[in-house]
């Protein structure tokens, strides 16, 4: 008899890719048993005594993505500076409150920022190759933190992870500023790649480049996160929906006298959250596109 | 390109076709109980609604994040408002297997006339059929198979129709009345899981040609 | 025609006579400049010519002057060259890194020299002539050898290296440097490896420049002593004459020959300025980078 109705097996799904989207986006639960790898807490820049922004908490867990979204003016790509010490290269900028580095103080006298930077690697808004070979662009990092080892292979392995090898691989020595901008900024992706980080920060990647080098980017960026920690700075908010699994929204503080305006964060929660259902009215007005 | 969003798709209509699969199931449950009057069987099927249920609004959650997420647009927002569409008439399948089990179970003390239950039988697996086809066309993307699910759905609305034919027959015969309409109402929950299944045929449709149009007009 | 449409005709009649005007003056400035110095060249090239053979490249100065000619000068010009290029072009570019890529402009002293680096470059020659012979000749005691007039020239180019060097550091795109940082480079690491070798063509034409310059410079060689009459091979420490020198020398002469040697020299002097520039106009052409 047909008693198996329930005990009937479901159709198998065969592809990891879709049972892994099956289960919808990470929850929130999941990610937060992950590893922080950034604990910010009270965090604030001011550049020369004006504040810029203030009172920042934030995690940011191992092998996500996290976005920083929010309108111009709001602190985010400074704020996203702050996580490798960039900061410190403008006079003037003074960062307060902390940031724990798994665990431990990136601000600490002892801390050498050349070092942080060689963990905490940085793609910025427009592609800056070296005016040099695709090869010594590569291979830029490793010579001068003095990595051993053959370097044709950290440049072949560093430019097949960010989807540029099959592009380039017959004009290693052909200059880099050759390429086409799509290509120059997957090869800043690649230069940041070869001295093997641990996260990699995006100051607003794609937003110099056309719709299909911007798509290939983002597919890279799902690649990646298995690997390494991503944050990505972007002021094309349906690109965070697209790619992140957080997403942190900042907003503009602006005094009463309309004096000075610093940047707040207003939510930080999971990007399926932040889109359907934000908590915050300021949120649910810059994503709908009605922030005024 | 866009990785992301495929397989999200994928998932998506991965998950629409399961929970076909299950409704099917159900159907056929619901089938067999009603040829040998199984009333365990019935309770089965009743339990198994919450699943149907369970997976309906899985799947529409999916669809809200699909569209907050990713914004697809053209064929991709089709696929996802028709798969929206089709997971609602699937539940509704499920709701129909539901009642038809719960009126057997009611009136399965009154004995059983069998020119109804063959009548009734076989409305129920050409509905089975159908919504395997309209699941299959789906899947194809086959706007032929669509299409062809009308004619399909004709024979069981006939068959609603010869059934209650025989009931009235049975004006003179008090338990048998009972029991006839009872029967009525059961093979108009048939008669209305053809009509879902033409339905998602019309999604079917609407995938392919963006149109939406009913296969057939509201005087029928 | 309607009145607007008559102001309108006046007005475009009015804006293309004043087109027609301003192109004639330009052109009329340009014929002025270029037709000056056309004039000057052909002149010295038609004066210079009979007079310009090998004796006046190999052989060395006499009194008579159909046997003089400008060996020692030339060579001496040409070893105050690569000293010139030797002392002024490494102390130049570490001054223009170190103002552009450590001084804090904040600081006053940093300021200060920002602001007198021009003015350095303006200072008139002979100003450093009398310097020079104040300071490097008598008050070192180095005396009158070429060394001496080596460092002068030095002092007199070094603000255009300087200047020049720093135009090239600044057109080096910040974003270069921000990557390397970005990479874990440490500052020295920053500017020996990326932001010189990008500069390095618009340091190299600065500094060809200040060279062809150096070479051209007579008022402070006078002041320290290139002396009139030289008749063997300068050495370093050596006493010397340079071109120019010898040159003004010639023309002092009475007789006419020595008129024509001295344009003879002039082109000479010409051909070693403009084959200098050339080759910086060269090395920038070859290395202009697409930012």
């Amino acid at each position: 008899m047909v008693r198996e109705l329930t005990q009937m097996e479901t159709p198998q799904i065969d592809s990891t890719r879709i049972a892994e989207a099956a289960r919808g986006a990470l929850e929130r639960g999941e990610i937060e048993r992950r590893e922080k790898v950034f604990s910010v807490a009270g965090l604030g820049v001011s550049y020369n005594g004006k504040s810029a922004l203030e009172g920042v908490d934030l995690d940011v867990f191992r092998n996500t993505v996290t976005a920083f979204i929010g309108p111009s003016g709001c602190g985010k790509s400074t704020f996203i500076r702050c996580f490798n010490r960039m900061n410190d290269l403008i006079p003037g900028a003074k960062v307060h409150g902390t940031v724990l580095y798994h665990g431990a103080d990136l601000y600490a006298r002892e801390v050498d920022p050349v070092e942080i930077r060689r963990r905490i690697g940085m793609v910025f808004q427009k592609p800056n190759p070296f005016p040099k070979s695709i090869y010594d662009n590569i291979a830029f990092g490793p010579r001068v933190l003095g990595m051993r080892g053959d370097m044709d292979q950290r440049v072949e392995g560093a430019l097949r992870q960010a989807a540029l090898w099959d592009e380039v691989k017959g004009r290693l020595k052909d200059g880099a500023l050759g390429l086409s901008g799509g290509q120059q900024q997957r090869l800043c992706i690649a230069r940041a790649l070869a001295v093997e980080p641990d996260v990699i920060l995006m100051d607003e990647p794609a937003s110099a480049l056309d719709p299909i080098s911007t798509t290939r980017i983002e597919d890279l960026m799902h690649e990646l996160k298995k690997r390494y920690t991503i944050v990505i700075v972007t002021h094309n908010m349906q690109q965070a929906a697209r790619v992140a699994d957080m997403t942190a929204f900042f907003s503009v503080l602006v005094a009463e006298d309309g004096s000075a305006r610093r940047g707040v964060l207003v939510e930080y929660d999971t990007t399926t959250k932040i889109f359907t259902t934000p908590a915050d009215k300021r949120t649910e007005d810059y994503v709908t596109g009605r922030f005024g | 390109m866009r990785i992301e969003l495929q397989a999200e798709l994928d998932a998506l209509e991965a998950g629409f076709q399961e929970t076909g699969e299950i409704v099917l199931r159900s159907i056929r449950g619901v089938v067999d109980a009603l040829r040998t009057q199984d009333v365990e069987l019935c309770d089965e099927v009743i339990a198994f609604d919450d699943e149907v249920d369970e997976r309906y609004m899985g799947l529409e959650r999916q669809v809200e994040m699909v569209l907050a997420r990713q914004t697809p647009v053209a064929t991709d927002l089709r696929l996802v408002l028709a798969v929206l569409h089709s997971a609602l008439h699937l539940e509704r399948v499920g709701d129909q297997c539901v009642t038809i089990a719960k009126l057997t179970k009611l009136s399965s003390h009154l004995g059983t006339r069998q020119a109804v239950v063959e009548g009734l039988v076989d409305m129920g697996e050409r509905c089975a059929e159908m919504v395997k086809l309209s699941l299959d066309a789906f899947a194809r993307r086959d706007l032929e198979s669509a299409r062809s699910l009308h004619p399909l759905d004709e024979l069981v609305d006939r068959a609603n129709r010869q059934v209650f034919q025989e009931v009235l027959g049975y004006v003179h015969d008090a338990e048998a009345l009972e029991w006839g309409m009872r029967q009525i109402t059961v093979a108009r929950c048939f008669e209305r899981i053809g009509d879902n299944a033409v339905d998602i045929g019309e999604q079917t449709a609407f995938i392919v040609t963006g149109e939406l149009t009913e296969f057939t007009d509201a005087s029928h | 025609m309607t009145s607007l449409e008559l102001r309108q005709e006046t007005s475009r009649r009015s804006r293309a006579w004043k087109n027609r005007l301003f192109k004639a003056a330009m052109l009329f400035s340009m014929l002025v400049a270029f037709g000056t110095l056309a004039v000057l060249l052909v002149d010295i090239v038609l004066t210079g010519w009979p007079e310009l053979d090998r004796q006046l490249l190999s052989g060395p100065p006499s009194t008579v002057a159909e046997e003089a000619g400008a060996r020692p000068a030339i060579l001496a010009t040409l070893y105050l060259g690569v000293l010139v290029l030797l002392l002024s072009v490494p102390i130049g570019i570490l001054t223009a890194v170190y103002l552009e890529e450590y001084a804090n402009r904040e600081r006053w002293w940093n300021r200060l020299i920002e602001v007198n680096i021009q003015n350095l470059a303006a200072v008139p020659s002979i100003v450093y002539g009398i310097l020079g012979l104040a300071f490097i000749v008598r008050g070192i005691g180095l005396g009158r050898v070429v060394l001496a007039g080596a460092l002068i020239l030095t002092l007199v180019v070094l603000p255009t290296v300087v200047v020049a060097s720093r135009e090239a550091i600044r057109a080096v795109p910040d974003s270069i440097r921000q990557g390397a940082f970005a990479l874990g480079a440490t500052k020295w690491q920053v500017v020996w490896r990326q932001v010189l070798p990008a500069a390095i063509p618009g340091m190299a034409t600065g500094s060809i420049l200040a060279l062809s310059r150096a070479v051209g410079e007579t008022a402070p060689l006078i002041m320290v002593g290139a002396v009139v009459y030289v008749a063997f091979d300068p050495t370093v420490l050596g006493a010397y004459t340079a071109l120019p020198v010898q040159i003004y020398n010639w023309t002092k002469q009475p007789d006419p020959t020595f008129q024509t040697l001295a344009a003879a020299g002039a082109i000479v002097l010409l051909v070693i300025v403009l084959t200098m520039n050339a080759m910086a106009i060269f090395i920038r052409n070859r290395y202009r980078k697409r930012w």
